[in-house]
């Protein structure tokens, strides 16, 4: 090693070392903030609750365009996860992006279902609620077509939806991070395994599934990034940013939903076991669904690095549909990554508001 | 031949951290994909369910004895509730759309539905 070189290496030694204590010392401070602060608030963006059906909100975010765009979105959130992820905070919200950017946007946004709500089958969703809010949304903004995007298992039943209802005047199909070959998402097909998990016996015991269950499930798949997680939040205590972004993430992450018994008892049986979306055998409310008959423009957004919906999981959406005007995007980030925060503002926002917008007129 | 990157002992702290995540992760991945695993974990939750429903049963017998409501009794009360929020909310939207269609000027307060994409060549930015 040179003198030169060693004296750079030494100085740039010195100067992390003065920078960590810097850190140190705000990591002190800000730590106290952290403790006594609470939550930060989400669901940022003013909206209107414009239908409520049980486990079903619908609401409609206030315009923030002068002029929008003729055909209004529907945002279809997942069933164990709230609505808020799409709509964290100003500047990093999606809703609030696509409302700055022209869209007229509804959202169906999951409540705890009640205990008798235990009995909702996967066709309460797909065959009641969703045609319910695009009714609703056809009729409020008065025109007859309506853009559906679905989030993660909100794909699923928008797929499922658009494939068995052709004649409901979806424009345009939207779905980030969709789960379609079962087959290929291991480890929860290894715990669903039918040889040793009873769902009868767990949906007939709990009524609906608890919350705190699935919540489990979804840590196990990475057991060792929560202490990571906790590691790494101590380490960037000093900058408010991260700070701020991990407890939304975190708040958002730990506030799962429980999920109706039957539609769970119908998603294991139907989508785990069988993998009828995939084979194209799936029936819901006495229809085969096939994913063939979607035929309206679709856009699916997926993530290189989905711990949940694995890559393999998520590719036959783009194969088996018959629309001729369809495209895949793979971005990189993580399951929700792709979709919520400072990247996704960076990267899919831009591409969905590019794809979209054309196809909105 | 180029200069070695600066020594950064936080750095690599934090490369040990991310490394340490990955490996745990990885290793707990492979053991849970196991029929063991998940043979243990659905054993453990079926025993879990059998005894809630034991003691569930009990309870229901020990309320019924002091003449208490029963977790069901509450549940089927609040199904009732249920029932009639979802009538009222039902009742709601019919008055909703009745207003919408009486007075056309107020259910219009969005904005024109006008927008058009701006050309492909321009970056897209929100208006």
């Amino acid at each position: 090693m040179s003198g030169q070189t060693a004296q750079r290496e030494s100085d740039s030694l010195a100067e992390r070392i003065a920078l960590e204590v810097e850190r140190t010392i705000a990591r002190s401070i800000k730590g106290v903030e952290y403790i006594a602060s609470p939550a930060p608030a989400m669901g940022a963006s003013p909206r209107e609750l414009v239908l409520k059906d049980g486990t079903l909100n619908l609401y409609h975010y206030h315009p923030m365009s002068d002029e929008i765009y003729r055909v209004p979105v529907l945002m279809v959130m997942a069933t164990t996860n709230k609505g808020y992820v799409l709509d964290l905070a100003p500047g990093q919200s999606l809703v609030e992006f696509l409302l700055r950017s022209g869209y007229d946007v509804y959202m169906i946004d999951w409540s705890p279902p009640r205990a008798d709500e235990k009995r909702l089958r996967l066709a309460d969703y797909t065959d009641r609620f969703i045609p319910d809010c695009v009714s609703l949304v056809r009729e409020r903004s008065e025109q007859d077509e309506v853009s559906v995007l679905g989030y993660c298992m909100g794909g699923v039943l928008s797929s499922i939806y658009t494939a068995s209802h052709p004649g409901d005047g979806v424009k345009n199909l939207i779905c980030f991070t969709t789960p379609i070959d079962f087959s290929q998402m291991t480890l929860f097909q290894k715990w669903a395994d039918r040889r040793f998990f009873d769902v009868d016996r767990l949906v007939d015991a709990t009524g609906n599934v608890p919350s705190e269950m699935l919540f489990q499930g979804f840590q196990m798949l990475r057991p060792a990034s929560q202490v990571a997680g906790q590691v790494n939040l101590w380490d960037n205590l000093w900058n408010e940013d991260y700070v701020k972004s991990y407890r939304m993430f975190d708040r958002w992450g730990m506030d799962m939903l429980p999920l109706a018994g039957e539609y769970f008892r119908d998603t294991t049986k139907k989508l785990m076991w069988e993998n009828g979306l995939y084979h194209g055998t799936l029936e819901v409310g006495g229809r085969n669904v096939r994913l063939a008959d979607i035929t309206v423009p679709l856009l699916h957004v997926v993530a290189e690095h989905d711990h949940i919906v694995p890559r393999d999981a998520s590719k036959p959406l783009i194969e088996l549909v018959s629309s001729e005007d369809r495209q895949e995007v793979v971005l990189k980030g993580g399951h929700i990554s792709v979709a919520a925060g400072a990247n996704a503002s960076k990267r899919m926002w831009p591409k969905l508001d590019a794809w979209l917008a054309e196809r909105s007129v | 031949m180029p200069d070695k990157p600066p020594l950064d002992p936080f750095a690599a702290w934090r490369d040990m951290v991310a490394q340490w995540e990955k490996n745990v992760n990885q290793l707990a991945n492979k053991s849970m994909a196991s029929d063991e695993f998940s043979g243990s974990m659905n054993q453990l939750m079926n025993v879990m369910l059998k005894s809630q429903q034991g003691v569930s049963e009990a309870m229901v017998k020990y309320l019924a004895t002091l003449n208490l409501p029963s977790r069901q009794d509450l549940l089927a009360l609040g199904e009732q509730l249920g029932s009639i929020e979802s009538q009222l909310n039902r009742i709601a939207l019919l008055l909703e759309r009745q207003n919408r269609h009486a007075s056309p000027a107020v259910a219009r307060k969005t904005p024109p539905r006008t927008k058009r994409p701006l050309p492909r060549t321009t970056p897209q930015q929100p208006s």
